[in-house]
C-alpha cells in the first residue's frame, strides 16, 4: 500500500475525491512516504482503478472502525430490563399450545416452588408417552380459555395445586380461584383434566385447594380422567407424587388410546451396560452401601452399613401345630452396637434362591452376567437403581423385591413385551383407570397374590428383557422386628421372636415370606450364616421409675418386646430396686401348642417379677377367647391400676384387629367402672396416648 | 424458632356424672398439660412475629438464616452443657435423651457448611442470644429443675412445627436435597416424632414435683418463649441492614443470557412470531454485533462504494 502513496497528497487534506486514500494515509501514517511520481504519470488508467479499489477498501476500514467503536453502546440497553413488559406476550395458552404443538398443559399453584417443579417434571414426562407438554403459571394466562382446550386433539390439563395457610390458594393461583368461584355458568365439557394436590396433613385444611379445583371443574362439566392425587408434606411429598405419577401416565395412555412409545422401544430410565472383563473385586455381591463393606466391617453400623451378626440360637418356639414360630439370637459382640428394650432390629433379607433361578429360566437368561444400569438423566442423584456393577443374580437375590404383587405401572411398561394380543390387552387394561381394569387388577393380581414370577408363568407370551424388569421392580426393603431381650441382661445379644409366613394362594401356589423364611433357614454358628442388621431406636420404653405399674398386652409374636421388659424388671429387682406391678396379657391358639415362652413366663411369675400372667387360649374351647375378653374380666383391677396408680399401658402385635379391639375394651372399662360416657371414655384413652401412658408397637 | 402445634384434645364437658365428681389425676396436674396450657398464648405470639411469618411464606434470606443458625448453636450448646451437668439430677434424669435430642453437633456441621472450616472464628453470640444463654446457664447451675422448661420449649417445638420449617427452608434457600445446612432439623435417632413427644410427656409427668414447682416451670417456659422472640426480633433488625440478595431470581428465564434480552431464545422466538420487519431488524442488529459480521458488512460496503465510484468515473 505504501507504494502507491503520492508525496503531494500528504499536504492536500481537503481533496478526497481522487486522492482520498492519500488523505487517510496521511492521518494514519504521516511518516511513510514513497517516491512513485514516475509511476503516476505513466499509468493513469491503472492508477484510477487502483484508486477506486483503495478508496473502497479504506471506506470499508472506516466503517469497520466505526462499528468496533459502537460496541460499548449495547450496555445501556441492559437498564431497560428492569421494567420488562414485552407487549407482545402471549396470554392465550391455547394459541401457545397450538403454535408449539403441545397437547398437554400443566398449571401450577405454587408458593415455594414445589408445585412448579412437579409441573415441569410432568410436562417433560409427556414426551415419554409420545405427547408434548408445557408447564404454565395460571397467573400469566387467561384461564377463561379452559373450555377451548377441546380445539386441541387429545388435550389434557393437569393441575398441580398447593394449598397455603388456612386452605387458601397460593398467590399465583388467586385469580384462577376467584374465576372458578364466580363463573357458575361456565361450560367446561370439552376439558379433560386431573389434579395433584400438595399440602400438609398437620394443617386443618389439608389440600383444600387441590380438592376444590378437582371438585369444581367436575361441577362445571369437565371430564376427570384420573383420580385426585394427594401429596402430604408431613409424610413424603415426593413419594406421593411419584406413586401418583406412575399410575397416572398409563391411565392417560389408555384414555387416549396412545401407545407409550412411538416405535416398539419404550423410553427407559436406565441404560444397560454389560461388563465382559471386570475384576470381581469391583462387583457388588449384596452390600447395601460401600463396596466390600460385608468383608471389612467398620463401625458405626446403620442402615447404609449393617453389621453381619452371627446367629447363635435358632429354635422353634411352638410345641406343635402347622405354623412355625421361632426364637433367634444374634451375636453383636465387638460391634459396639447398643440397644434398649423396646427397640427394633432391622434385618436385610435375601430372596429364595429357587425363586431367583426360576425367574432366570422363565426369562431365558444367564443370571451371572455382570451388568450396570446407568441413569440416562445425568443430572439425577440416583446413578443406578441398585448398587452397580453387579450380576442379575445378585440383583434379584439381594436388591429387588420379587415377591410382592407388582404395581400397575410395572404391568403397563411390560405389556409391550407380550406377543399375544389378548395378553397384551389385559396387561394394559389392568394398568388403566377404568373400573373394569381396576377390578381385573384387583382380582387377577392382588386377590390371587400373583407375584412377578406368577405373572410371567401365567402369561407365557410375555417375554420382557431382564434389564428392563430390573429397572421396574422396587427395592427389597429391610424388615423390622421388636427386640425380645433386655440389654441389661443380654448386652451382646439381640433376640428375635417371629412367625414364618407361608400360605397357599388362589392359584394353588405357595407364597413364602422373604425375611421369615430366610431367618428360619439360618444355621446356628454356620459359616457365612450371618444376619446383616442394625438397630432402629423406638419410643416404646419402660417407665423411668421401676415402681410405676405396667400393663402389657401382646398376643402371639406381639409378646416380643415384653419378653425384654420382663427380663429388665427382673434385673432391676435383682439389683435390689423396688419394682411395681408388672402385668401381662398374652394370647395364643392352644395351650399345648403355641404358648411360647411358657417356661420363662412361669418362672418370672414364680419370682414375682411378673405379678400377673393372664393368658387367653382362643381355640381351646368352643367360643373364641381373646386378650380383650380377659381385660374385661379384670376391669376393676385394671381401672385401679390405670386411674389411680398411674399405670402405663403397652400394646404390641396385630394392628388391624387386636389393637382396635383392645382399645375398645379400655373404652368399655372406663365407661363401666369409671362411670364415663362413650365420648368421655374415648377422650380419656386418647389423652393417655398423648401423654405417653398408652403406647402401641403394632404392625399389619 | 419454636412453633409447636397444639396436640391436646379438649376434654368434653359432660353433665354432672360419676366421672366429673371423681378426683381426676389427669387434667390439671400433669406437668405436660400444664405446660401446654400455660404456653398456649405466648406460643401464638411467637408464631405471629414478623420473622416467623415471613419464614413460613418462604421469605427468608440466606444471610438471616445463617445468623439464625448461629443463634441456635449458642443456645443449644449452652442447654446441652447444662443438661449433661444435670443428667443424674432426680428432677431432670427421666428427660435425659442425648442420643435422640442433642443438636449442638448438627448445628456445628451446618455452620461449617455455611461459613466454611473457620466458622468458629467468624461467628459471634448476639446480645439477645447471650441473654438467653446466660439464663440457661444460671438455671442449670442454681435451679436445675427449671431446665425442664427450656428443654420442653425448644425440643418439643423442633419436633413439631420445626419439621415444617425445614422443608420451607430447603426450598426457599435452594439447599441441597442431601441435607447439608439443615442437619439441625434432622433427628436421626427418632423414628417417629409423634411417638417421641408422647414418651417425653410421659417422662415429664413422672417427675416428682409439687404444685408450686410445676407453676414455676410454666413461668420459666413462658420466659423461654420470650427469650426466643427477642432473638427473632433481633434477627429482624439485623436483616434490615443486610444487603438484599436476590431470593427468587426475578427473571430466571433470562439469567443465562447475561441480561441481553436479544440473546433470549424465547424473546427471539417472540420477535419472530410477532412480525417480519421487526424480525429483520433484529436479525440485522444481531449480525452487526458479531465481529465477523462487521467485517463482511464493511467489505460489502467497500465493494459497493468502489462500484459506485467506478461508475461515476
Amino acid at each position: 500500500m505504501a507504494q502507491s502513496f503520492l508525496p503531494h497528497s500528504a499536504q492536500s487534506g481537503a481533496d478526497t475525491k481522487t486522492r482520498g486514500e492519500g488523505v487517510v494515509m496521511a492521518e494514519m501514517d504521516p511518516e511513510s512516504a514513497t517516491h512513485t511520481e514516475a509511476m503516476v504519470e505513466e499509468e493513469e488508467p491503472f492508477f484510477s482503478n487502483l484508486d477506486l479499489f483503495l478508496f473502497s477498501l479504506i471506506i470499508g476500514i472506516i466503517i469497520y472502525w466505526f462499528m468496533s467503536r459502537k460496541k460499548p453502546e449495547p450496555i445501556p440497553e441492559f437498564k431497560k430490563l428492569d421494567t420488562p413488559a414485552p407487549t407482545t406476550r402471549e396470554t392465550s395458552f391455547i394459541e401457545k399450545m397450538k403454535k408449539t404443538g403441545k397437547n398437554i398443559i400443566v398449571f401450577y399453584g405454587s408458593q415455594t416452588g414445589t408445585a412448579e417443579e412437579f409441573a415441569n417434571r410432568l410436562s417433560k414426562d409427556a414426551q415419554r408417552y409420545g405427547m408434548k407438554g408445557m408447564a404454565a403459571d395460571p397467573e400469566e394466562y387467561s384461564m377463561g380459555e379452559l373450555s377451548r382446550l377441546s380445539e386441541i386433539e387429545n388435550s389434557l390439563a393437569i393441575f398441580c395445586m398447593a394449598t397455603y395457610g388456612e386452605g387458601d390458594p397460593t398467590d399465583n393461583a388467586q385469580d384462577f380461584y376467584d374465576w372458578l368461584q364466580e363463573n357458575d355458568d361456565e361450560d367446561l365439557s370439552g376439558l379433560n383434566y386431573t389434579v395433584f394436590a400438595l399440602g400438609n396433613k398437620t394443617y386443618e385444611h389439608y389440600n383444600a385447594m387441590g380438592k376444590y379445583v378437582d371438585k369444581r371443574l367436575a361441577e362445571l362439566g369437565a371430564k376427570r380422567i384420573f383420580d385426585l392425587g394427594m401429596g402430604d408434606d408431613d409424610g413424603n411429598l415426593e413419594e406421593d407424587f411419584i406413586s401418583w405419577r406412575e399410575q397416572f401416565w398409563p391411565a392417560v395412555c389408555e384414555h387416549f388410546g396412545v401407545e407409550a412409545s412411538g416405535d416398539d422401544s419404550s423410553i427407559r430410565q436406565y441404560e444397560l451396560k454389560v461388563h465382559t472383563d471386570l475384576n470381581m473385586n469391583k462387583v457388588y455381591s449384596g452390600e447395601i452401601g460401600r463396596l466390600k463393606s460385608f468383608e471389612v466391617q467398620k463401625p458405626p453400623f446403620d442402615s447404609k452399613n449393617p453389621f453381619l451378626a452371627p446367629v447363635t440360637v435358632n429354635r422353634r418356639l411352638n410345641k406343635a401345630g402347622d405354623r412355625h414360630l421361632m426364637h433367634l439370637e444374634l451375636d453383636i459382640t465387638g460391634s459396639k452396637i447398643r440397644y434398649e428394650s423396646g427397640d427394633h432390629v432391622a434385618v436385610f433379607p435375601t430372596n429364595d434362591t429357587g425363586l431367583v433361578n426360576r425367574l432366570g429360566e422363565v426369562l431365558g437368561v444367564d443370571l451371572d452376567v455382570v451388568i450396570s444400569l446407568n441413569n440416562l438423566d445425568e443430572e439425577s442423584n440416583k446413578k443406578h437403581p441398585f448398587p452397580c456393577p453387579t450380576t442379575y443374580r445378585t440383583a434379584l437375590t439381594h436388591y429387588l423385591d420379587i415377591t410382592n404383587s407388582p404395581r400397575t405401572n410395572v404391568l403397563y411398561e411390560l405389556a409391550q413385551y407380550a406377543s399375544d394380543t389378548k395378553e397384551q390387552e389385559n396387561m394394559r387394561k389392568m394398568a388403566s383407570s377404568s373400573p373394569e381394569g381396576k377390578a381385573l387388577y384387583q382380582s387377577w393380581v392382588l386377590d390371587s397374590s400373583r407375584n412377578i414370577l406368577a405373572i410371567l408363568e401365567d402369561m407365557p407370551s410375555l417375554k420382557p428383557p431382564i434389564d428392563h424388569l430390573c429397572e421396574l421392580l422396587p427395592r427389597l426393603q429391610a424388615r423390622y422386628y421388636s427386640i425380645a431381650s433386655s440389654s441389661k441382661v443380654h448386652p451382646n445379644s439381640i433376640h428375635i421372636c417371629a412367625v414364618v409366613v407361608e400360605y397357599e394362594t388362589k392359584t394353588g401356589r405357595v407364597n413364602k415370606g422373604v425375611a421369615t423364611n430366610w431367618l428360619k433357614n439360618k444355621l446356628v454358628n454356620g459359616h457365612k450364616s450371618t444376619v446383616p442388621m442394625y438397630i432402629r431406636k423406638s419410643q416404646f420404653r419402660l417407665p423411668f421409675k421401676a415402681t410405676n405399674p405396667v400393663v402389657m398386652i401382646g398376643p402371639g409374636t406381639g409378646i416380643a418386646p415384653f419378653v425384654g421388659f420382663i427380663q429388665e424388671r427382673g434385673w432391676l429387682k435383682q439389683q435390689g430396686k423396688e419394682v411395681g406391678e408388672t402385668v401381662l396379657y398374652f394370647g395364643c391358639r392352644h395351650k399345648n401348642e403355641d404358648f411360647i415362652y411358657q417356661e420363662e413366663l412361669e418362672e418370672a411369675e414364680k419370682n414375682v417379677v411378673l405379678t400377673q400372667l393372664n393368658v387367653a387360649f382362643s381355640r381351646d374351647q368352643e367360643q373364641k377367647v381373646y386378650v380383650q375378653h380377659l381385660l374385661k374380666k379384670n376391669k376393676e383391677d385394671l381401672w385401679k391400676l390405670i386411674h389411680s396408680d398411674n399405670a402405663h399401658i403397652y400394646v404390641c402385635g396385630d394392628a388391624s384387629h387386636m389393637a382396635k379391639d383392645v382399645q375398645t375394651a379400655f373404652h368399655e372399662i372406663a365407661e363401666e367402672v369409671g362411670g364415663m360416657t362413650r365420648t368421655q371414655a374415648t377422650d380419656y384413652v386418647k389423652k393417655l396416648m398423648t401423654k405417653g401412658r398408652y403406647s402401641q408397637d403394632v404392625w399389619s | 424458632m419454636s412453633v409447636e402445634k397444639m396436640e391436646t384434645t379438649s376434654m368434653s364437658n359432660g353433665a354432672a356424672n360419676a366421672y366429673e365428681e371423681k378426683e381426676n389425676t389427669l387434667s390439671p396436674e400433669d406437668l405436660s398439660e400444664m405446660l401446654a396450657a400455660g404456653t398456649k398464648e405466648v406460643h401464638e405470639k411467637a408464631e405471629n412475629t414478623q420473622f416467623v411469618k415471613d419464614f413460613l411464606r418462604g421469605r427468608i434470606r440466606k444471610e438471616l438464616f445463617k445468623l439464625g443458625a448461629v443463634a441456635l448453636y449458642h443456645t443449644y450448646t449452652a442447654m446441652e452443657e447444662e443438661i449433661e451437668r444435670n443428667k443424674d439430677h432426680p428432677q431432670f434424669a427421666p428427660l435425659y435423651f442425648p442420643t435422640e435430642l442433642n443438636r449442638h453437633e448438627s448445628l456445628a456441621r451446618d455452620l461449617e457448611y455455611f461459613y466454611g472450616p473457620e466458622w468458629k472464628s467468624q461467628v459471634s453470640c448476639s446480645e439477645a442470644t447471650q441473654r438467653y444463654v446466660d439464663r440457661i446457664h444460671q438455671v442449670g447451675r442454681e435451679d436445675p429443675v427449671l431446665l425442664v422448661a427450656h428443654a420442653y420449649t425448644r425440643y418439643m417445638g423442633d419436633l413439631s412445627g420445626g419439621q415444617v420449617l425445614k422443608k420451607v427452608a430447603q426450598r426457599a434457600l435452594k439447599l441441597p436435597p442431601t441435607g447439608e445446612g439443615l442437619e439441625f432439623y434432622q433427628f436421626d435417632g427418632i423414628h417417629s416424632a409423634k411417638a417421641f413427644k408422647q414418651l417425653y410427656r410421659s417422662r415429664m409427668n413422672e417427675l416428682e414435683l409439687d404444685v408450686d414447682t410445676k407453676k414455676r416451670l410454666v413461668d420459666e417456659a413462658v420466659k423461654a418463649f420470650h427469650f426466643n422472640m427477642e432473638v427473632f426480633d433481633e434477627l429482624e433488625e439485623m436483616g434490615k441492614t443486610i444487603q438484599e440478595d436476590v431470593l427468587d431470581a426475578g427473571m430466571p428465564v433470562h439469567g443465562a443470557t447475561g441480561g441481553d434480552i436479544s440473546k433470549c431464545p424465547y424473546y427471539a422466538a417472540q420477535m419472530a412470531a410477532s412480525g417480519g420487519t421487526a424480525y429483520a431488524c433484529q436479525l440485522a442488529m444481531a449480525v452487526l454485533r458479531h465481529p465477523t459480521g462487521q467485517v463482511l458488512v464493511a467489505t460489502w460496503f467497500a465493494a459497493l462504494a468502489g462500484l459506485v465510484a467506478w461508475y461515476l468515473m
